[in-house]
């Protein structure tokens, strides 16, 4: 192991770990909001990731249908509900959404896909994959809104099952890897840098400034925060939790897929490669405990580092390794916090 | 009809399929019976026990592991010569391994809280499977093959037919010692592990050790479920102990009803059966092969889980005729054999409890400051004051919830302060709670025996065989006694979430009594009573005087303090401000300024 | 509860077993999961395989085992007793087959299995004389590699592969003949086939500076690390094995897999092959078979399952003339009329199979095949 091999090494972890650190945050941010452990966040990257694949490749993908099948269900549901319950039914709002995925399908089909310039490509595999977040939301989670959390961690981990079963109805078994953001490579000395790896991290700080901004300074992020401390008396305020909830799943099914769209280009991705990420995420936000995002961020670029490292010394064991030091984090921080279990949640 | 005949019918029932049924269905039973093995160690560990694991797969497979290579192994280690490559051999290295497991895995998730746990048992469920699948001598990916069938003397399991009976066999004997045991002392602090645990303890209860008592007995039924599985199938690689079948246990489990025993069954026999279903329907229907049966079932857990959380098999109870139910679930009483040990109060006088300049500070804000106070023998008395005058803290620190930031407790001569409450409870301390902690499910009896839960002996052994009838007997008999003292005599049976508060109240009594103790702590006993109630109560608590008892009570309501206790201690703002009889206290200047804001 | 277990244990007895007289067939291939590319084809083959036999309609029964050993004992298992099939083609993949042999071996029932580990038929003992290969031995393809890394005097090799049962077994078949013909194994490296970078694995490789890498992967993976170690600035040989032998690999790989050598089925560069292989006309009708109805042509995989059927052309109207179909007699019949195949040309090869050798391949079953601009081309 020479300094060379440590660079190299050393920038390969880090740029897994800024992957992981921006589903850490998804998975911090979706879980304060509603205490709802998005299992499913990989799925979102690895949907993202070979849509814009397919996009690039020229043919239309299957995935806008599950866009159109999940609108039928909501449309049904929210009539079924306004029939039944006198829930008020928001015509102009399904409206805007039918147009919406109309248009979207629309572009995927008629659209010259592969030829269109990449920046084209990203927003439409993003515009795809977004709108699915908060569907989700409403089909699944919607009306657990005051459930106990095993219940929603149950939910979230059938969600992810049926989604991996899906991806492979949509996206066959074959993998995929998208075009490099950029072909160029830099040399800083002996190392040579990836234009990609750059392309990482900057949007791995970008996101963190947007979120910071939104959920400082603007009032939708402040409700959002309200909500996570207080879910009734944030509702007393007028702030409805459900709108909290699509909103945060919006957030996070958009910065799944662009997870996923930052590191296609460096590897194959599979419709089953979405759970192993997003546990790795996993490890990163309990790092953090849950609760703090600086701490989760630095715990999933240590884990990538690891990981890259493991990968040389030990390449059999690095799952092992990986999984078993979540373990003496979780402990540190079961002890840390001192309460008696309580009797509701 | 008697559970036992329902019972009986049930596995006759079974005990004849694979004389009727064709060669594939007894197949498909067999699995249904190796996965119902595992969910009923799951039902019992999440269902009666609260800690969802998904790691179930991963102790199976320790003892999938173990009996493989045991039975396969040519060169077997010196420690393990004399074995000869038994199956029977490695059914018992299985069961040690993980057993071994999971005292190690378990002492550790066990610690973690809320959202820890689960994770917790994902991230270990992950590495024992990456273990199996990397290890040389296990098969890695690979796997074990030509496995050897169990032989019992020299008769050879080697057909599914042979191995059905087997394989029901070990399940109903797993789901009679899984009634055995939570029908018993062990069982109810058991049951008190989910929603109960706070209370528990302060009865005594260690909960660290019923929740270690769970974890090891569902890994055992994990294993033996692995050493069926590894001899029926002849082979064994990792995929079958990964996560992905963690997490279809908890569905099965989810499936069926995760609190119930039957349930288990059904739900394994459910979803195995329709995933084979599933499995030949859907690429008709469809045309080709994708895994449809994972995107029917993520969507029927959600359904399941939005719409009857508490599984299908309670549903189904519902639709049975009662000419079918069974009705014989609670045990019957007879005389009881001897009386539970009980030593005597201590004599009219004695000083009991006393806190020396007991302070509690939250951070910043002083809660209790410098509080001090005496209980004696055959004395009630009161604490009174104000909203926010920290009673309810002193309380705490006083029960052993919580530990005082400086100053003592001092308990018949011994300091107790910081103490954990269960180890409090055990000289002699028993107590209630202001938000009645009770096990809504379970029946009144059986929700008062556990505060007798110090005065029995019988530990998980004795129950699982049901050498602790005797014991047992007796202790629910001193329920009874208890139970007819504070006036619920008529409701034993009955479910304690449908009494109404005010009898909840007095169940708390009732259960603080079996303890026997010598000092008895209430918290707010009257609030939510109807006047005659209170009136019961009060007569109640002047017997318990008569008798010895001291009794510490934290109370709002003034006519039923002032007409029943001795002594009478007033808080405000975390400080004692005035004490002594009531008469003294109701004229007292300081009070009425801290109540009222001036004198009437 | 009593009534739910009654109607359970109906639900149960309602599927039942029926007798046939036709010919039973079963087929489990790897669908989905890491072989899928190579099961895929091959299920997509079955509807080319022949329809009648010897005057009797066949009737094929295909099952998914999601590339998982324990999946394929479970089909297989069901085949057997649900469906009382005559004979099974598969599994897919090496590991599924051998966890499969006690099984067929114990119910009797021959299993031609198009998979490439020779350790299904070798050592020849009474279980294995059920099974029959319609692939070229891993160690057939193993020894084609070594002896072109012999050619070009190489006598240092890395290894990597994936971990799961195929990249297991092509690490133990290479190790051995490696060692027998004096080249060192410097460095063995596993990877997950949904890991996001290989960087680790590639650095520990070259370090070892091997003149050669083999890289055992099963469809598109296959791909992943040999990109990886070009990043990284390896020149070295790249051998591939036929897992790699897809047009898959040649789009994703572009550029950097150029120069890969591999042994392979001829079906990769048919246009090469000389007029007078016996194996070439058979394998053209298939492929354009194939490509008349899926509209592409299939891979290599697809034909291993086509010579299965072409093997059973040929032996079931002998055990025909001995027994009706569904017995075990007839069971008993075909397995020595497989064994007794001469001179059967497939596409594959030409296949000679006697009571020692149930593979029956020769040289004639395998061509060394190199990546020249994206296009397959005969090693000369």
């Amino acid at each position: 192991m020479d300094l060379d091999i440590a660079l190299i090494l050393g920038q390969d972890g880090i740029t897994s770990g800024a992957i992981y650190a921006l589903l850490a945050l998804c998975i911090l941010l979706v879980f304060t909001v509603t205490r709802i452990l998005l299992i499913p966040l990989g799925e979102f990257s690895v949907f993202g990731a070979l849509t814009l694949a397919s996009i690039q490749a020229g043919t239309p993908s299957r995935i806008v249908w599950l866009l159109v099948v999940f609108f039928a269900f909501q449309l049904i549901l929210d009539l079924y509900a306004g029939f039944r319950n006198k829930t008020p039914f928001h015509l102009r709002s399904h409206i805007l959404w039918a147009i919406y995925i109309g248009l979207v399908v629309g572009a995927m089909y008629f659209l010259p896909l592969a030829s269109l310039p990449m920046l084209i490509q990203v927003l439409l595999a993003l515009a795809v994959i977004t709108p699915l977040g908060p569907q989700i939301y409403r089909l699944f989670f919607q009306p657990l809104v005051a459930a106990k959390s095993l219940v929603l961690l149950i939910v979230s981990i059938a969600v992810h099952v049926a989604l991996v079963g899906i991806g492979l109805l949509v996206f066959g078994p074959d993998g995929a890897q998208t075009q490099p953001f950029s072909d160029a490579v830099y040399q800083w000395g002996n190392l040579a840098v990836n234009s990609q790896t750059l392309y990482i991290i900057a949007a791995f700080f970008s996101m963190i400034l947007v979120l910071w901004y939104f959920f400082g300074k603007t009032l939708y992020g402040k409700a959002l925060r309200a909500t996570a401390v207080n879910r009734v008396g944030a509702q007393l305020m007028g702030i409805s939790p459900i709108f909290a909830g699509k909103i945060t799943f919006a957030m996070a099914a958009f910065m799944g897929a662009f997870a996923g769209i930052l590191i296609a280009p460096i590897t194959t991705l599979y419709y089953d490669s979405g759970f192993i990420i997003s546990l790795k995420g996993f490890v990163g936000a309990i790092i953090g405990g849950l609760a703090s995002f600086p701490v989760a961020a630095a715990g999933s670029v240590a884990v990538g580092i690891i990981e890259a490292f493991s990968m040389f010394w030990a390449s059999d064991y690095k799952e092992i390794i990986v999984f078993t030091l979540i373990i003496p984090f979780l402990l540190w921080k079961s002890l840390t916090s001192r309460h008696i279990e309580e009797d509701h949640e | 009809m008697k559970s036992k005949y329902l019972f009986v019918g049930f596995a006759a029932l079974m005990a004849l399929s694979p004389l009727i049924l064709p060669a594939y269905q007894v197949t498909l039973l067999n699995y249904i019976g190796l996965n119902a093995l595992v969910v009923l160690g799951l039902v019992l560990l999440t269902g009666v026990g609260g800690m969802t694991s998904f790691g179930q797969a991963a102790l199976v497979g320790i003892g999938a592991y173990s009996t493989a290579y045991l039975t396969v192994t040519e060169q077997l280690p010196q420690f393990l010569m004399w074995t000869g490559g038994s199956p029977w051999a490695g059914l018992l290295l299985g069961i040690v391994l993980t057993v071994i497991s999971a005292f190690l895995v378990g002492g550790l998730t066990l610690k973690l809280s809320g959202h820890y746990l689960p994770l917790g048992t994902i991230a270990w469920g992950i590495s024992l499977y990456y273990f199996f699948s990397t290890i040389e001598s296990l098969g890695g990916h690979s796997g074990i093959s030509n496995i050897p069938s169990i032989s019992i003397a020299s008769y050879a399991l080697d057909t599914s037919n042979k191995m059905f009976y087997l394989i029901w066999l070990i399940l109903f004997v797993a789901i009679i010692l899984t009634k055995n045991i939570l029908n018993s002392r062990e069982g109810r602090a058991i049951r008190a592990l989910k929603g109960g645990q706070v209370m528990a303890e302060s009865m005594g209860v260690n909960t660290f050790r019923s929740k270690m008592v769970v974890f090891v007995i569902s890994s055992v039924f994990a294993s033996i479920s692995g050493w069926l599985y590894a001899h029926n199938q002849s082979f064994i690689n990792p995929t079958p102990f990964g996560l992905q079948m963690g997490i279809d246990y908890l569905f099965m489990a989810l499936l069926g009803g995760v609190g119930s025993i039957w349930g288990a069954i059904f739900g394994a026999g459910i979803f195995t059966m329709l995933r084979q279903w599933l499995q030949d329907l859907m690429p008709v229907i469809f045309g080709n092969d994708g895994q449809y049966e994972t995107i029917v079932f993520g969507l029927m857990i959600v359904l399941l889980m939005q719409k009857a959380p508490s599984g299908l098999w309670p549903m189904l109870v519902k639709l049975v005729p009662p000419r079918f139910k069974a009705n014989d679930l609670h045990t019957e009483l007879t005389e009881p054999t001897q009386a539970l040990p009980a030593g005597d109060l201590p004599p009219k006088g004695t000083l009991i409890l006393e806190a020396k300049n007991v302070t509690k500070k939250f951070g910043g804000l002083v809660a209790n400051n410098n509080m001090n106070l005496k209980i004696h023998a055959g004395e009630i008395l009161a604490l009174i004051g104000p909203n926010g005058a920290g009673k309810s803290t002193m309380f705490n620190q006083l029960s052993g919830v919580d530990v005082p930031t400086s100053g003592e407790v001092i308990f018949l001569g011994e300091k107790i302060n910081g103490m954990l409450s269960r180890e409090i409870a055990k000289k002699g301390l028993s107590r209630t709670f202001q938000h009645v902690k009770i096990l809504p499910e379970m029946t009144v009896l059986e929700n008062v025996v556990i505060g007798a839960h110090l005065r029995g002996k019988k530990g998980v052994w004795a129950s699982l065989f049901r050498l602790d009838r005797e014991e047992e007997n007796n202790l629910l008999n001193e329920a009874k006694f208890q139970l007819e003292r504070v006036g619920l005599g008529d409701y034993l049976y009955t479910e304690a979430g449908n009494l109404a508060l005010g009898q909840q109240r007095i169940l708390e009594i009732a259960r603080a009594l079996c303890a026997h103790p010598s000092l008895l702590l209430l918290d707010e006993p009257a609030a939510g009573l109807r006047l005659k109630e209170k009136q019961a109560l009060a007569e109640l608590l002047m017997k318990l005087k008569a008798e010895g008892m001291a009794t510490l009570l934290v109370e709002h309501d003034m006519d039923f303090v002032m007409n029943l206790v001795d002594h009478v201690v007033v808080m405000e703002f975390g400080e004692k401000i005035a004490e002594g009889l009531p008469e003294d206290i109701q004229k007292n200047e300081a009070v009425l300024e801290a109540y009222l804001g001036g004198a009437a | 509860m009593e009534i739910n277990k009654i109607l359970l244990v109906s639900a149960l007895a309602a599927g039942s077993i029926t007798t046939h007289a036709d010919v039973r067939i079963g087929v489990v291939n790897s669908s989905t999961g890491p072989v899928a590319m190579v099961g895929i084809p091959q299920k997509n083959t079955v509807a080319l395989l022949p329809k009648t036999i010897g005057g009797e309609k066949v009737t094929y029964i295909s099952l998914d085992d999601a590339s998982d050993p324990t999946a394929s004992v479970k089909a297989i298992n069901k085949l057997i007793s649900e469906s009382n099939v005559d004979a099974i083609i598969g599994p897919s993949g090496s590991p599924n087959a051998s966890a499969v042999i006690g099984i067929i071996a114990k119910a009797q029932v021959p299993l031609l299995a198009p998979v490439g580990t020779s350790t299904v038929v070798l050592p020849m003992n009474p279980q294995k004389k059920w099974v029959f290969k319609t692939t070229q031995n891993d160690d057939l393809i193993a020894q084609a590699l070594v002896e072109d890394m012999v050619k070009r005097k190489i006598k240092t090799l890395g290894f990597i592969g994936t971990a799961d049962p195929y990249g297991e077994n092509w690490s133990k078949v290479v190790a051995h003949l490696a060692s027998s013909k004096g080249i060192k194994i410097t460095q063995k490296e596993s990877f997950q086939r949904q890991d996001t970078s290989l960087t680790g694995q590639a650095l520990k490789l070259i370090a070892g500076k091997p003149q050669a890498i083999l890289i055992a992967a099963p469809g598109s993976s296959a791909v992943t690390p040999q990109v990886a170690l070009y990043d990284r600035g390896y020149r070295g040989q790249i051998y591939q094995t036929h897992g790699a032998a897809l047009d898959q690999f040649l789009k994703l790989g572009g550029k950097k897999v150029d120069n890969t050598i591999l042994a392979a089925s001829l079906m990769l560069v048919i246009n090469e092959i000389d007029n007078k292989h016996p194996s070439k006309a058979i394998a053209l009708k298939y492929m354009n078979n194939y490509k008349k109805i899926y509209g592409e042509y299939p891979a290599t995989f697809g034909a291993n399952v086509y010579d299965a059927g072409l093997l059973l052309e040929k032996a079931i109207p002998v055990a025909l003339k001995q027994a009706k179909p569904g017995s075990i007699q007839f069971r008993q019949a075909l397995r020595t009329a497989l064994e007794q195949t001469k001179e059967l040309a497939g596409t594959q090869g030409v296949y000679n199979m006697t009571p020692m050798d149930h593979s029956g391949f020769d040289k004639r079953g395998r061509v060394m095949v190199t990546v020249k601009n994206g296009q397959w081309k005969l090693l000369k």
